[in-house]
């Protein structure tokens, strides 16, 4: 067993973990902050995106100890209690959201990837989205969605 | 029923009633329950795709710490076989195994690690058998091997029994449609043609794989929940297997499931059921089965690969005049919705094209393979495939436009199809238009560089609701005025609790969030035949309206006492209920509850504001013989397609630049859903099954079962958002809820051979095969060059 330490959504955690789990069964199993879906375990299809000291990482390839000391950002952390993050707004009001297996993911990755590139072109954001998976929607009004929400944060 | 009015909610764009809750990660799917002391479950699978089961030895796998229950298939654990429509399946192989991965044991333990470590130390003896793969070999008269020796004595459904053809022993239904005078046909033919096309196996491949969790109650009841679609076909698979009563099981399905697309059997949940019921003493332990990505794309149901036979004969102007089809679904170990789904891809070509003379032979044929049938479109995309391509060759071969031939021919209102059944509410023709119009049918583009060579196609499509069908729906109005379906549709992401809501809300004119949808619970939501078929808006709708009538009955009977006037002088809005022209005579739902003296509410009669109705449509089986039905469908969806695309003759890519579509969909409503159907369809399953996906199997044992391997379009193989479009027809179903009947079924069933019209535009090939891959297309290319010289 280690001893893990890391923050969470601006929270100090620190849990006893075999080295061997990967961040997202710690997210998922140990902490049960379900938001964080498991969707191939071979980082190929995003549905484990999260954020790691400020860049999108896939959970399910890094062990929860490479997280030590960083700074993780889940879905649950995005919206407050007042209001949703813009991207959160944009995939709901654009209807980019089917099933929602994919969805935390591609909110991540999108998160991610705005904070870097505030203002991008449609096809800078499908090379975002490329390592993202959805079967639902064809990804058409999920590229919509980051589009509008890059709009927006730029007003 | 004019599907141009204007309504409050109907027809709006709503936002979706799920989507806070899954963009903020707060949505459980069955995958993310955890419950105290759950055990985790592991399946012991064949390596052989036919064997028999010598021995099963488990007691190294029973004495591992942290062990809690070991299955095997037996008498006990799996005393019946179950089945869509043939009862062919035991939950776990009984003596013999049919197809790579198919299950003989199962564990549930303290952690997956040590659930997989034991089922590691299941040592299992067998005795290797011929299989057979290819699907003529299957279908013949002495195929290299017979799956199931003592087929005729399995247990059928009754209300559509499977039909089995004595002298081919792998078939496991046979279904035929005999219009017309097809010899006479072909002999006035100018022109006839024949051909194969065939579809590879594909995948649904469903964002969240499989999942099961099962316990055993206090009260001794077995619960369990499920990715299922089809909550009370899961529950009879349930408990006919296991000879319980069917009121002991209770079957749950949570608000949000990741994806179905016709693909949810219930393999994950009926393993867990198995380990729940055989722990031993107490606590009885929630188990969870969750399939990993290797084994949801390894062991669950396929798209089949098809192979259709069409001959078709025309007159030189043009006039379709006889039709011959064969087709054969490749189906797998089981038959499982192959069993339907080879029996209705007979849909499609018999409505697509106003024919005289129509012959049809549709055959669903074991191999050794994991079960393959429902997928969206349900047989029908893989028979138009070839429907669709042969079109394409006749317009060439007459010189005449592709759209030009298919406006010619196709189906029209008051025509008859190949049952003999007068269609109604058909956008064929719209559809065609509008697809055209958009892809700007008839303009040609060129790009910058001679080896990259553009071209265009269209296409048109159909797709059938299922008959008979039944759905039911209880509307209970609180105190509160909140109103609350209760309904056994499944949130799959196509959005039905949205539309439901939006339709109480249109019902009770209140606005969306003072409705409630509930999940599907067999203990509180009624029969519903199932979430597919694209039949809930239509069904499920109508009984909604049904049972909002009878719900508001109880409450103007309640009112007109209150108000002193007949209950049909009474309407409802805003939670209050008033007088017809006068709404200052109201009276609040909540005044109508009399709160009791120690608290609540209540009612002096009836107990509830409850109204319950079924919808229920029995339609007319077809004729065994000639296929002959009056109404073998309770509606149809028709669907145009066209792409556009560039060849890289360099390198044999194909990339999609536009492509369109228009449905018809009755009604939109709310077209936002509808869009999200259309887009889905065409872009990530239209692209990816013509020219991405493919099952490769060797030996029945699959290649490719995980996404380094198995590729589906990413947002790149989509064309960019400017070069997508869609169109909603709205051509309204005089008994559809406002004019309604469905769209998610009918989104893909012509985008293949759109795509390939549009490859033999641009260089001159056709494609009989989908996956159109860059190697297929360089060596086609390759081959056409050899011939040229």
């Amino acid at each position: 067993m280690e001893t893990l330490r890391l923050k969470i959504n601006g929270e100090s955690v620190e849990a006893q973990i075999d080295p061997g789990m990967t961040l997202q069964e710690f997210l998922h199993g140990k902490l049960g902050m379900t938001g964080t879906k498991l969707g191939c375990g071979i980082g190929m299809c995003g549905c484990c995106t999260v954020i790691v000291d400020g860049k999108a990482a896939k959970s399910c390839i890094m062990l929860a100890v490479q997280a030590s000391g960083k700074s993780v950002e889940t879905i649950e952390g995005l919206a407050d209690e007042q209001s949703l993050d813009p991207v959160q707004e944009a995939f709901v009001h654009n209807g980019a959201i089917q099933c929602g297996f994919c969805s935390p993911g591609q909110i991540m990755a999108s998160r991610a990837f705005l904070n870097e590139c505030p203002n991008p072109t449609e096809d800078e954001v499908r090379h975002a989205l490329s390592g993202n998976l959805c079967r639902c929607t064809g990804y058409h009004k999920i590229v919509q969605a980051v589009l509008k929400a890059s709009q927006i944060q730029e007003q | 029923m004019d599907s141009r009015e204007e309504y409050k909610y109907i027809g709006k764009r709503e936002e979706n009633v799920n989507a806070v809750a899954k963009a903020t990660g707060r949505a459980q799917f069955c995958s993310d329950i955890q419950m105290t002391g759950m055990l985790h479950a592991k399946v012991k699978r064949s390596p052989y795709p036919h064997a028999k089961i010598l021995s099963i030895d488990t007691s190294k796998a029973e004495s591992l710490p942290g062990v809690k229950v070991v299955i095997v298939g037996d008498e006990k654990t799996c005393p019946e076989r179950f089945g869509a429509g043939v009862a062919d399946e035991y939950v776990l192989a009984r003596d013999k195994v049919l197809f790579v991965g198919d299950p003989v044991a199962a564990v549930a333990a303290e952690t997956e690690e040590i659930a997989q470590e034991a089922v590691d130390l299941i040592e299992v003896e067998y005795e290797e058998l011929t299989p057979v793969f290819d699907g003529d070999e299957a279908l013949s008269e002495h195929p290299p091997a017979i799956l199931h020796e003592d087929l005729k004595n399995y247990k059928t459904l009754r209300s559509v029994p499977p039909r089995y053809v004595g002298e081919r022993p792998n078939v496991f239904n046979y279904f035929r449609i005999r219009k017309g005078d097809l010899e006479k046909g072909f002999e006035n033919a100018d022109l006839v043609f024949e051909n194969r096309f065939e579809t590879a196996m594909i995948h649904h491949v469903q964002m969240e794989p499989h999942c099961g969790v099962a316990m055993v109650d206090d009260g001794g009841r077995l619960v369990v929940w499920g990715t299922s679609s089809k909550p009370y076909g899961m529950h009879r698979d349930i408990h006919e297997s296991r000879n319980l009563p069917s009121s002991s099981v209770r079957v749950i399905i949570p608000a949000h499931v990741g994806g179905s697309f016709g693909g949810r059997e219930p393999k994950a949940e009926q393993i867990a059921a198995s380990l729940a019921l055989a722990q031993k003493g107490y606590p009885k332990r929630p188990v969870m089965m969750w399939l990993t990505r290797e084994e949801h794309l390894s062991t669950t149901t396929t798209r089949a690969h098809y192979l259709v036979d069409i001959k078709t004969g025309v007159k030189k102007d043009g006039t379709i005049i006889a039709n011959k089809l064969r087709l054969v679904l490749v189906g797998g170990a089981y038959a499982g919705t192959g069993y339907l789904t080879a029996r209705n891809a007979s849909f499609g070509p018999a409505a697509n094209y106003k024919t005289e003379n129509f012959s049809l032979d549709a055959y669903g044929v074991y191999t050794n393979q994991r079960m393959a049938g429902a997928y969206r479109g349900f047989g029908n995309a893989e028979a138009l495939w070839g429907m669709e391509c042969q079109m394409d060759v006749i317009a060439e071969a007459l010189k005449m436009d592709p759209l030009e031939f298919r406006l010619k021919n196709c189906m029209d209102e008051d025509e008859f199809n190949a049952f003999g059944e007068k269609m109604h509410s058909v956008g064929a023709v719209e559809c065609l238009k509008a697809a055209a119009e958009m892809i700007e049918w008839g303009k040609k583009t060129e790009s910058k560089e001679p080896h990259l060579k553009r071209g265009k196609g269209i296409s048109l499509g159909n797709k059938y609701s299922i008959i008979p069908t039944a759905s039911g729906a209880i509307v209970k109005v609180h105190p509160d005025g909140m109103v609350e379906l209760r309904t056994s549709t499944v949130e799959i992401g196509q959005g039905s609790s949205t539309i439901f809501s939006q339709m109480l809300a249109e019902e009770f004119q209140v606005p969306v969030s003072k409705v409630r949808v509930l999940n599907p619970d067999t203990d509180i939501t009624p029969f519903d035949l199932g979430t597919s078929s694209s039949r809930s808006t239509f069904n499920m709708g109508n009984a909604i309206r049904k049972a909002c009538l009878d719900a508001k009955k109880q409450l103007f009977h309640l009112a007109a006492t209150e108000l002193k006037v007949d209950p049909d002088d009474l309407e409802t809005a805003d939670c209050k209920v008033f007088v017809k022209g006068s709404p200052e005579r109201s009276i609040e739902i909540k005044d109508l509850f009399i709160p009791m003296v120690i608290g609540g509410y209540t009612l002096k009669e009836g107990a509830e504001i409850i109204g319950k109705a079924t919808y229920y449509l029995p339609g007319v089986m077809p004729d065994p013989d000639t296929g002959h039905s009056e109404r073998p469908a309770s509606f149809y969806m028709f669907v145009s397609q066209a792409a556009e695309v560039e060849v890289d003759t360099e390198t044999g890519q194909i990339r999609v630049l536009k492509i369109v579509t228009a449905n018809d969909c009755g009604k939109a409503i709310n077209p936002t859903l509808v869009e999200g159907q259309q887009e889905g369809g065409v872009l990530s399953m239209g692209i990816g099954s013509t020219l991405m996906e493919e099952v490769i199997v060797d030996n029945g044992v699959m290649l490719n079962p995980q996404f380094a391997d198995y590729k589906i379009p990413t947002t790149l193989e989509c064309p960019s958002c400017d070069n997508y479009k869609s169109a909603i027809i709205e051509t309204a179903h005089r008994e559809g809820p406002w004019g309604a009947k469905g769209v998610g079924e009918g989104t893909m069933v012509c985008s293949s051979p759109a795509i390939a019209a549009a490859i033999y535009d641009a260089i001159g090939i056709r494609f009989h095969e989908i996956p159109i891959t860059p190697e297929k297309v360089l060596k086609a290319l390759k081959d056409k060059e050899a011939t040229q010289k």
